[in-house]
Order: C-alpha cells, then structure tokens, then sequence
C-alpha cells in the first residue's frame, strides 16, 4: 500500500465503523436495542481510529514539512559557486513531497539568477580590465605627447584646440589649460596654421596635409617649422552623424566633421643645412669651372694655332698643366672634406709626439719652398709633446697650413715652422712672410672658398685647404685655430691641441 | 681706328686668354684685375665694349655695370658682355635684360665666340 494512504484508509475505516454504530443506533427499532457493551466498543473503536488517523497525518505533515524546510535551508546556504554548474542543483525531497516542484522551480531559478548574476560580474570584470587598461593607455600617450619635442596641438571638428603638448606650449606661447576649447584662430600665433587646417578639415577622407610656416623662436627670432595637420573623425561625431542619419531617416552619407591633429617640427636647421649644400654646390661647380675655363680656352688658342712661336705654346702648355693640377686638387679637397664631414673617413686617433707630424709636413712642403726660394725654418720644441691625433689627418692639416704660407710668400720670404707645450695642451704655428691679410680676410679665411686677391705670381689656390685644415683641427680633434696677420707683413696661423695627458 | 676693349677678371689666365685672342683679331685690349681696377679704367677712358666677370673682388661686376650705366646716361649704352661661372643660380635672359648685357657668356667659354659676340654686338652698336 502506498505510505500516504494510510491516514486515509485509517480516517475511511473510522467513518465506516461510526457509520456502522450510527446504522446500528437508527436500526434499533427493527433490530432492538444494542447491547451497551457493544455501544461502547464501537464508539470507542471508532473513536481510536480516528485519533489514529489524525496523528498519522499530524506526523506526516510535520516530516514533510522540516525537509522542505531543509530542503530551502540547504538551498540558502549552499555556496555561489555550486549554483553555476550546467545543471540547476537536485534537491533530495521524495517524489510524492507536495513542495517538491516549488522547491525544484526555486533552485531553478536560483541557478539561473547566479548565472546571470556570473555573467554580470565576469562582464563587469572585464570592463574593470579594459578601463584600466585604457587608463594605462591614455596616461602613456599623455607622457608620450609630453615628452615630444615636436610641438603637437589637437583641434576639434569645431576648429576648437582641445589638446596641447608643452612644445606647443612653448612655441605658441599659451597655457593649454586655459587655452582649452578656445577656437584656434583666436590664439596668437596659431592663425597661420589656419588655411592649413581649413584645407584639411573640410576635405571629404581624412587627409594629411604638410606646409613649411615661419615662427618666432625663443629669442623672437624666425624659424621655420614643417607643420603636418592630419584630419581624424572623433567617436562622438561619429555617433552624432549615424543619429541624425537615424532620425532622418537619411542614411548617413555625410562625412562626419573631422577633427585634426598638428605637428611642428622645427627645420631651421635642415634648412640652414640645405641652404649650406646648395651654396656648397654652388660654390664647388664654380671653383671647377675656372682652371676648366682656362683649361678650354687655352686648348682652343692652341687649335686653332694662334699660339705662332714656341715660347707661346709653352706657355699656354703650362697654364694648362697648372690648371688642371689645380682641378685635381680641388677635387681630391672636395672628396676629404665630403669624407670627413660624413664620417667615412675612419679616425684612429693615437698618442704620438706633435713634432714627428710636423716634421713630415715640413719635408713634405720643402721642395715647393725651394722651387720658389723660401727659406723654410723649422723651430720646433726640444720638448716631448704627445697629442691624441689621426696621424693622416693632422698631417694633412700642416701641410696645408705650410703650403698655404708658401703659396701666399713671394719669392725670397720666409716661412717658419714652430711647436710649443702649453699649460697642458700644445701648439704649433706657421708664420710667414707673405702678402699679409686684411681684417676682412682674417674674419673669412677659414670659410669655404674663400680666397684674397692673388698676386701675378701667385699660384691659385682651391679655396678649400684652410677650411679643410679647420675642420680637422676643430671638428676632429677639438682643438683651435686662428690666425693673425697684417696687411704685407705676413700672417701667422695657430693650432691649439689637447695634450695627450690631459685626454688621459 | 680698332675698338678699345676693356677686359675685368680675377682669374689672370682667363684674363690672358681673352686678351690674347682679341688682340690677335686686332682689338686694342686693357685688362683689369678687379672691379675697382675696371672701374678706375673706364673712368681714365671710355672703352668701346667691356668684358667683365660677375663674382670679383672689390667691386662685383652688377655693381662696375651699374656704375658704368650710372656714368653714361644719355649716351648710346656700352655694349657689355658677361663671362661667369655662375650657373643655375642665375637667369641669364632677366639678367640680360636687367643690366642692358647684349651677351653673356658661361665658363668655360670659347675664345672664338667671344671675339664673334664682339663683333656682332659693336656692329650693332655702330649701326
């Protein structure tokens, strides 16, 4: 028999006994009257059965009622993370439990909830990561544009400046802070970036745009500056647009308004250097063109036999020859300093003594001042002088210093050749007695090119030996050089080197 | 009477050249080292034509064809003509123009075109 049909039997078994006493009780006249003994026992029979039943059901009640009770206890206290399994937990209540359902839609719904509540906390978790890790990106590009040296300024599609870095700062003169959505073509200085910006904004794809504009520098001096304005469409006016598109029912063709980014980088510098190249291109095509120009003409005088007698021809000959030796050194001149100047030239620079270099330089010069009778005087220090050099450069540098004095001394001068140790560093000079220099020359001798006026008797210089001279000794090796002169009473040019001890 | 020509150039080898060549068609020929030199030389005697370079010492030669033009006035123009090295840096023709130069010639030149643009540019300037 099925357990919860007990207290029903029980309760039927109870009716029908007290129906039977009451069948009993109303049978008495046709019957005759029930003995008391039965009259008793069957109300007390029925009477027991039904208490019987009552607490049976009492019972079973009660039973079913604390495992619902545990049932939900178990499900309140039962950990989060045991709701997130696949399956909503099984509660253990008996099949024929009348909360059973209840309790079972509960935990369903518990488990869905905490699912639900997982998902949450797993998106939130996620968002958490992404902002701070947008956080981390928008700090790192604020340092980046800060660190900048190029100037960088972020306009808005309303020509507003919404973003500045301290170049830009520096170069527009402003504070960005109270700069900040102040349109552009309100802040001084800025309003030659204007055309640039207007060219770039209202172009329908995002565009770059690059110019070159002049600013006042620190000093107030002009500099040039490349500016690139590169045009981008911010997410808002991104989502502006699609919503007007929306409401319109338009679709969304327009192209945004954009937004631009501008850069500055300064390029005086470059331009200086471009300026220096030119005029260095200039200036080497003219040097070549000259011993070429009477390399031709002389040629062409010969052709054509206008040179009648010997002694002309010879002449001419010669002009030829000293010309294109002239052309040869200006080229090999050319070359060290284009070597020099980029680094092709390999520098060994090792400690030796200065004398042994200017003793080199002194025979190397010689036979050019004996073929023009100077007397070439070498006076050099009794002294060890040690010097960090490259032996080649620093000797190339002598021997133009030396054949410059010879080539600028008339005939039956003097040239001398001295060295000297100086409070740790040491020195060399070549004096000569030659033409002298002006104030004007003094100042520009050492510029490329530049040559005083030459003598009959003079042979042409390529305007580049003294140059070349001061470049080695200054660029290269650090040290000085000068000159000091007066007009027909000679010059002397001074070389200061570190010492080889003080380098260390 | 042959043409007095006055020859200006710091390159002295270029300066003989030339000389050399339009004494040898039988120009009469003075030579200057430099600007101021020509200058001086013009102002001792008007010559019929004058050869200059243009980068010299003391003076350049825009500033001798100024002073020349300047100097003359109301006269005929000088016929001028040009010998440089200067390259791309210069627009012969505005130059040209400018300065009133009937020929400008680039280094390196050829001797026998000089003395040829002499002869048509004081042929012109007779005629």
């Amino acid at each position: 028999m099925n357990r919860c049909g007990l207290p029903f039997w029980l309760a039927g078994c109870s009716l029908a006994l007290s129906l039977a006493a009451a069948v009993s009780w109303l049978a008495q006249p046709w019957l005759g009257p029930l003995s008391p003994q039965l009259a008793a026992l069957l109300y007390l029979g029925t009477t027991a059965l039904a208490l019987f039943a009552v607490t049976t059901i009492c019972v079973r009640w009660r039973r079913q009622l604390a495992q619902g009770k545990h049932a939900i206890q178990s499900l309140l206290t039962r950990p989060d993370h045991d709701f997130l399994d696949e399956k909503p937990p099984v509660i253990p209540l008996a099949a024929d439990h009348p909360l059973r359902d209840v309790i079972n839609n509960l935990a369903e719904r518990y488990h869905s909830l905490a699912s639900r509540l997982q998902d949450s906390e797993d998106a939130r978790a996620a968002l958490q990561v992404q902002l701070r890790k947008k956080a981390a990106d928008h700090e790192l590009a604020s340092l980046v544009l800060a660190s900048l040296n190029e100037p960088v300024l972020v306009v808005d599609e309303y020509g507003e400046l919404v973003q500045a870095n301290p170049s830009a700062e520096r170069l527009f003169n402003f504070n960005a802070g109270e700069a900040y959505r102040r349109a552009i073509r309100n802040i001084p200085r800025c309003e030659q970036l204007l055309d640039l910006l207007n060219d770039t904004q209202r172009r329908k794809t995002h565009t770059t745009r690059q110019e070159e504009i002049q600013l006042p520098g620190p000093d107030g001096s002009p500099r040039w500056h490349e500016v690139t304005t590169c045009s981008f469409t911010s997410a808002a006016a991104k989502e502006a647009e699609t919503l007007a598109a929306s409401e319109s029912g338009v679709l969304a063709t327009m192209q945004p308004p954009q937004g631009a980014v501008v850069v500055l980088r300064d390029i005086t510098s470059q331009k200086a250097a471009q300026q220096r190249y030119a005029e260095f291109v200039s200036a080497v095509s003219h040097e070549m063109k000259t011993p070429l120009a009477s390399i031709k003409a002389y040629v062409e005088l010969l052709v054509d036999g206008d040179a009648e007698d010997e002694e002309t021809r010879e002449e001419f000959l010669n002009i030829i020859n000293s010309q294109t030796d002239r052309l040869h050194r200006l080229i090999d001149n050319v070359l060290n300093l284009a070597r020099i100047e980029s680094g092709v030239v390999e520098i060994h620079k090792v400690s030796q003594p200065l004398n042994s270099i200017l003793i080199e330089a002194y025979e190397t010069v010689k036979p050019a001042a004996e073929a023009k009778n100077i007397t070439l005087v070498s006076a050099l220090s009794p002294l060890y002088l040690p010097v960090l050099v490259d032996h080649d450069q620093l000797l190339q540098a002598a021997i133009n210093l030396l054949s410059n004095a010879v080539k600028y001394t008339p005939e039956g001068g003097t040239v001398t050749l001295r060295s000297r140790n100086l409070d740790g560093e040491v020195q060399f000079e070549v004096e000569d007695t030659g033409v002298g220099l002006s104030p004007e020359n003094c100042r520009r001798i050492f510029d490329r090119f530049y040559r005083v006026k030459k003598d009959t008797h003079m042979a042409s210089g390529t305007g580049l030996g003294l140059s070349l001279a001061k470049t080695i000794i200054e660029d290269m090796h650090g040290g000085r050089i000068s000159v000091r002169s007066q007009l027909g009473e000679g010059s002397t040019f001074t070389v200061t080197l570190p010492g080889a001890a003080e380098l260390g | 009477m042959s043409h007095d020509i006055l020859i200006c150039d710091d390159e002295l080898h270029i300066l003989r050249a030339v000389e050399f060549k339009l004494k040898r068609a039988g120009y009469s020929v003075r030579c200057a080292e430099d600007g101021g030199q020509a200058w001086e030389a013009f102002q001792a005697r008007r010559p019929d034509m004058l050869i200059t370079d243009l980068q010299m010492p003391v003076m350049n030669g825009f500033e001798l064809i100024e002073r020349v033009r300047q100097a003359d006035e109301g006269k005929p123009p000088l016929p001028i003509m040009m010998l440089t090295a200067k390259g791309y840096e210069m627009a012969c023709r505005e130059v040209a123009e400018q300065w009133g130069i009937q020929a400008i010639l680039a280094k390196p030149f050829s001797p026998r075109e000089v003395v040829e643009q002499v002869q048509m540019a004081l042929a012109e300037h007779v005629s």
